[in-house]
């Protein structure tokens, strides 16, 4: 995701991904600079990255878009390209009351990045166009 | 912020940076009016024209019923060719079209043009749907820069017409803010004679960046003329008609640097020729 994130959140992302490459655990410490800035979406976001739930969906064209699917068995629809997500704590808590820098379902798309745990998918391009459009129908 | 447009604005001024490419960050233009606006688009669009670096999207719910300039460059018509206008006349519409521009044929846009984001956002006025728009936008445009590679990025202006600046009364502008870091302010000035139409556009490129000012005028002929604003009339002056609007514009100016102390000539020469680049 090409946008901007507090520096100490790109730093802790990048200090996490460092470690994975180097083939090590992600240290305690790590986690705790995690719960401290996310609260308790950061324990949410890592059960979705361990379960498996966040996907990369790209079509040939190259345009890309990615899907989680919710604690719920719900599935969410997330920008690549910004922050958004379709979930209704994105737009309650992070564009409405400004009290959140990312829901659950957009962390764990940081995390599954770093982690390297990112289902991919290709579709056709008419499916990736339904698939950026269904988040409309999702809030109908 | 797009770079096309700022350009269009530094053509009054004699440091005129040399396109490279770059697109910068997505821009809102606000305040009003709505024509002037919409000429502001277009001239950023004949601008983008110009350089050779793919076609420049013009979306609009309203087509347009004449040429919104009258300047040498909207005469040309290979720059006019390489506009291309749309119309979604509604918000689905609108979504649609950004929704599959990857299904799109032809070469990639270098620059996408939304003029009256207003006649889309009063339909629905949902937080997540404006958001959504908001997102769907930059997510398109970041999809055409994807495909230009290291030959550029695609820019994005959204024109949204208002009637004061920093008026809370604009719907979901604190949400707009967080997807367009640009933005510029247009206010009509209370010093345009006669037939001339004259406004002040103000520009910062992100929330600590310094402002630029330009005066911009339209002349019945249809021709624009940009000007850097003048030095001397951002002084607290009082001699001069319009100068409550003058100082509570400086005010604002000052507000986007870091502290109060700083002085308000620094303000003002890094505001008219620097550039910002980030």
């Amino acid at each position: 995701m090409a946008v901007t994130l507090p520096a100490v959140v790109e730093e802790l992302l990048s200090e996490m991904a460092a470690a994975v490459r180097d083939g090590a655990r992600i240290s305690d410490e790590h986690l705790s600079s995690l719960k401290f800035v996310f609260g308790s979406s950061a324990i949410q976001a890592l059960d979705l990255v361990d379960r498996e739930s966040v996907t990369l969906i790209s079509s040939p064209s190259g345009r890309r878009v990615y899907q989680v699917v919710g604690s719920s068995g719900k599935t969410y629809t997330c920008l690549a390209s910004c922050h958004y997500c379709s979930c209704p704590a994105f737009a309650f808590s992070v564009l409405r009351k400004s009290d959140s820098l990312l829901c659950k379902h957009l962390l764990a798309i940081y995390l599954s990045q770093v982690m390297r745990s990112c289902q991919q998918l290709s579709v056709s391009d008419k499916q990736l166009t339904d698939l950026l459009l269904m988040e409309k129908t999702q809030e109908a | 912020m797009a770079e096309a447009l700022r350009r269009v604005l530094d053509a009054g001024s004699a440091a005129r940076p040399e396109g490279d490419g770059a697109s910068g960050p997505p821009l809102l233009l606000l305040g009003a009016p709505r024509s002037a606006q919409t000429s502001l688009l277009f001239a950023a669009a004949l601008e983008a024209a110009g350089e050779g670096r793919g076609p420049v999207l013009f979306l609009t719910r309203r087509p347009l019923q004449s040429l919104p300039l009258n300047t040498p460059a909207a005469r040309e018509p290979w720059r006019l060719q390489k506009i291309r206008f749309q119309y979604p006349s509604s918000v689905p519409e609108l979504l649609q079209l950004l929704a599959s521009a990857h299904e799109a044929p032809g070469p990639a846009p270098s620059l996408l043009l939304l003029d009256g984001l207003e006649d889309y956002l009063a339909e629905d006025s949902g937080t997540q749907e404006a958001a959504y728009l908001a997102a769907l936008l930059l997510d398109t445009v970041a999809y055409f820069s994807h495909h230009h590679g290291a030959s550029g990025s695609c820019g994005l202006v959204v024109a949204l017409e208002t009637q004061k600046e920093a008026d809370s009364d604009v719907p979901h502008l604190t949400l707009l803010q967080r997807y367009f870091p640009a933005q510029c302010w247009l206010q009509p000035d209370a010093l345009g004679l006669g037939q001339q139409y004259c406004l002040r556009a103000s520009l910062a490129s992100g929330p600590l960046s310094p402002r630029m000012e330009w005066s911009v005028t339209f002349l019945p002929s249809g021709e624009m003329k940009i000007t850097p604003w003048p030095t001397q009339a951002s002084k607290p002056c009082s001699d001069r008609k319009g100068s409550s609007a003058r100082s509570q514009s400086l005010t604002l100016a000052c507000d986007n640097l870091s502290g109060p102390q700083c002085p308000l000539d620094r303000t003002l020469t890094s505001g008219t020729g620097a550039e910002s680049k980030t």
